[in-house]
């Protein structure tokens, strides 16, 4: 592993980086949401302070495989999401042929930790809140793969640092769009907050976490929110300048769609599960059509 | 798959200690129970245990939030038996916080409704409307809760300054039609989850008996205020707002047209509000004999009728008290609504006909 890569994982946009960028994230989500309110809202350090509340809270004893388990399960999306984030060309350079499957993958192994924690509890509610993340998963991962495969396809590649920066193809920006429109189902956002639907399911898969375990889904979310924006910051940022602009503008672009999420959360009823399939199958047409005849036009280009 | 949920009787959706158990395939509703009596408070064996006066203090504690419908109902129905008339400017005072009530009632609904579909920015908007309320409440009565101004011949407080609270009401007036209104009938996620939801036909809300805001949004035009005027109702010019599409959208609408016509009965009301004395010579509880006899009540409180039953037997101590709260005609109708439906949607509907079990667990 070079000296770049090692940079990457545990500097920026990796682990010391991502860390406190979630926590700031997950703040200015809570932020956003309460001036729309027109509450205060919670102070900058809050997060922290949950996070190391949580972990040094005792929590009933559970015992056995299950209880492995439902500690092992937020551990494995932590560490997942740091991977992605290592990946993430926010200086375009380095990086592996096919290392967007990777990224891809990685970004998904928080929502199957997520599904199987549900299952695990052998809570009810948990046991709801996984199935209709699972079909909401698979409804919106269909408009997100479809996305990144329009990307790849104007594109020509699945290399990372080919697909970073703006495109003069209109492919790229659809992409980009689909995108944006699976984050809020990806972090459990309004309208698509159905899993965690605490009016019906109290917390979803998460209602038996307490401590430590909860600390780090807490955690593993604000990363979500880094990786998950990060990814479309990278691919709409103009590549070249000095590094400290490019990361300042990679943050800077990542909170505004924080900031943008968020008010459309707060702006929004929740949907039922099923207008929400309806919701992203609608669109899953419109890309596949599009991500399709870009490819049969780059093929007859070439 | 098949699931059997229970929500309640404390869970995040429910207000009050009450029980839903859910049969679910999948996410559909294929039958549901409902059990109440939880907090159950013996609230009339202890008012025929104490003196007429301080049963207007109890009875006022049977609901948090329409109280005042629980002591004007109680002293209305002993003013019957005793023969006592209230002068016109307490009618008036009465009508001005019966709605007050309702208005705030309504909010607290309303808020209660849009967090139930994750709506949580109406949520605080409603609350942030229900302060001023509370802040008119507040002003009038000196509580925001118990007001305690019903009295047997009148009210305990007068409204000295009508204009206050009319500036008051100009804010929520403005508050409802841009916020309130807007979102309940035209936003999109708002309807998404509300149209044709939880249907409940006139026929079932006739076979149930079902009162109020829930049965007027299934098309009865049912409304006690028109129907049998009490205080000063039949002074003021108001409609009563009827929905035929006999879902939850129905109930929102219902309710949100329920308060335009509140604002309106209250600025007809505090600006014609007429001078004179607010209350006859006061009673004392060692003198206070009230005559034996049986008389009944019936109040539009803001989730529908409330009926108050009392019997005298000569003496300081009602002999029988009989309460029925729209709660309890209403509550019937969440098993028939619910089933079919999805179980993401059993929590908004069971709470669309505004359930209070304070009342009924009285």
């Amino acid at each position: 592993m070079n000296a770049m890569a090692l940079i990457r994982l545990f500097l920026f946009p990796g682990l010391l980086f991502a860390i406190p960028a979630g926590w700031f994230f997950v703040w200015g989500e809570h932020k956003a949401v309460a001036r729309m309110q027109r509450r205060i809202g919670p102070p900058l350090l809050q997060p922290f302070y949950d996070f190391v509340k949580l972990l040094g809270k005792r929590t009933p004893s559970r015992h056995g495989i299950e209880a492995d388990l439902l500690r092992l399960y937020p551990v494995l999306s932590v560490l997942s999401l740091i991977a992605a984030l290592a990946l993430l060309p926010v200086f375009p350079t380095g990086g592996f042929s096919g290392d967007g499957i990777l990224f891809v993958a990685l970004l998904e192994m928080p929502s199957i930790c997520f599904i199987l924690a549900g299952f695990t509890s052998g809570s009810i509610y948990g046991q709801i809140g996984s199935i209709r993340e699972a079909v909401l998963s698979v409804a919106s991962n269909l408009v997100f793969l479809l996305a990144i495969v329009t990307i790849a396809v104007t594109e020509s590649t699945f290399r990372m640092t080919d697909f970073a920066g703006p495109s003069l193809n209109p492919g790229h920006w659809i992409g980009v769009l689909g995108i944006l429109l699976c984050i809020p189902a990806k972090l459990r956002l309004n309208p698509f907050s159905t899993s965690n639907a605490e009016q019906e399911i109290y917390s979803g898969p998460l209602t038996e976490y307490a401590g430590a375990a909860l600390g780090m889904w807490e955690l593993a979310h604000g990363l979500e929110w880094v990786a998950l924006t990060g990814f479309v910051a990278t691919l709409i940022l103009p590549v070249g300048g000095p590094w400290w602009l490019h990361a300042v503008l990679f943050v800077a672009v990542s909170f505004l769609q924080v900031l943008l999420l968020s008010g459309i959360s707060a702006a929004t009823a929740r949907f039922t599960l099923q207008r929400s399939i309806q919701f992203y199958w609608r669109w899953a047409v419109v890309l596949a059509v599009l991500a399709m005849s870009s490819a049969i036009y780059m093929r007859f280009r070439l | 798959m098949s699931f059997r949920i229970p929500i309640g009787p404390y869970h995040p959706a429910l207000e009050e200690p009450y029980k839903l158990e859910l049969v679910c395939d999948g996410e559909t509703v294929r039958d549901a129970t409902m059990n109440v009596g939880f907090n159950f408070r013996g609230i009339e064996y202890l008012a025929e245990r104490r003196n007429y006066l301080q049963g207007i203090t109890l009875v006022e504690r049977v609901c948090g939030i329409c109280s005042n419908v629980h002591s004007l109902s109680f002293c209305q129905a002993v003013e019957q038996l005793t023969g006592a008339e209230p002068p016109e400017r307490a009618l008036y005072i009465r009508v001005i916080l019966a709605e007050l009530e309702r208005l705030h009632s309504h909010f607290l609904w309303s808020g209660i409704a849009a967090k139930l579909i994750g709506f949580k920015t109406i949520f605080m908007a409603c609350f942030t409307l229900r302060e001023k309320v509370m802040d008119a409440l507040s002003a009038i009565s000196g509580n925001r809760v118990n007001y305690g101004m019903n009295r047997i011949g009148g009210v305990n407080r007068d409204i000295t300054d009508p204009k206050a609270v009319l500036a008051i009401l100009d804010e929520m007036e403005r508050g409802i039609s841009s916020t309130i209104i807007p979102i309940f009938l035209e936003d999109k996620t708002v309807a998404s989850r509300c149209k044709g939801v939880g249907i409940l036909t006139q026929e079932q809300a006739k076979a149930m008996g079902a009162v109020g805001p829930l049965a007027r949004a299934s098309g009865v035009p049912q409304d006690i205020r028109k129907a049998a005027p009490y205080a000063a109702y039949d002074r003021f010019d108001f409609k009563v707002p009827v929905e035929t599409t006999c879902d939850v959208r129905a109930r929102l609408v219902v309710h949100a047209l329920e308060m335009i016509e509140s604002c309106s009965i209250l600025r007809q009301a505090l600006s014609t509000l007429p001078e004179g004395p607010f209350h006859t010579t006061p009673p004392t509880a060692a003198r206070f004999k009230v005559p034996a006899g049986t008389a009944v009540s019936r109040v539009e409180a803001p989730r529908g009728e409330v009926f108050y039953q009392i019997t005298s037997n000569g003496t300081d101590i009602p002999e029988r008290v009989r309460v029925r709260t729209p709660t309890f005609m209403n509550m019937a109708t969440v098993r028939f609504t619910v089933l079919g439906q999805e179980l993401a949607d059993s929590p908004l509907i069971q709470a669309s006909c505004d359930p209070c079990y304070s009342c009924t667990d009285r």
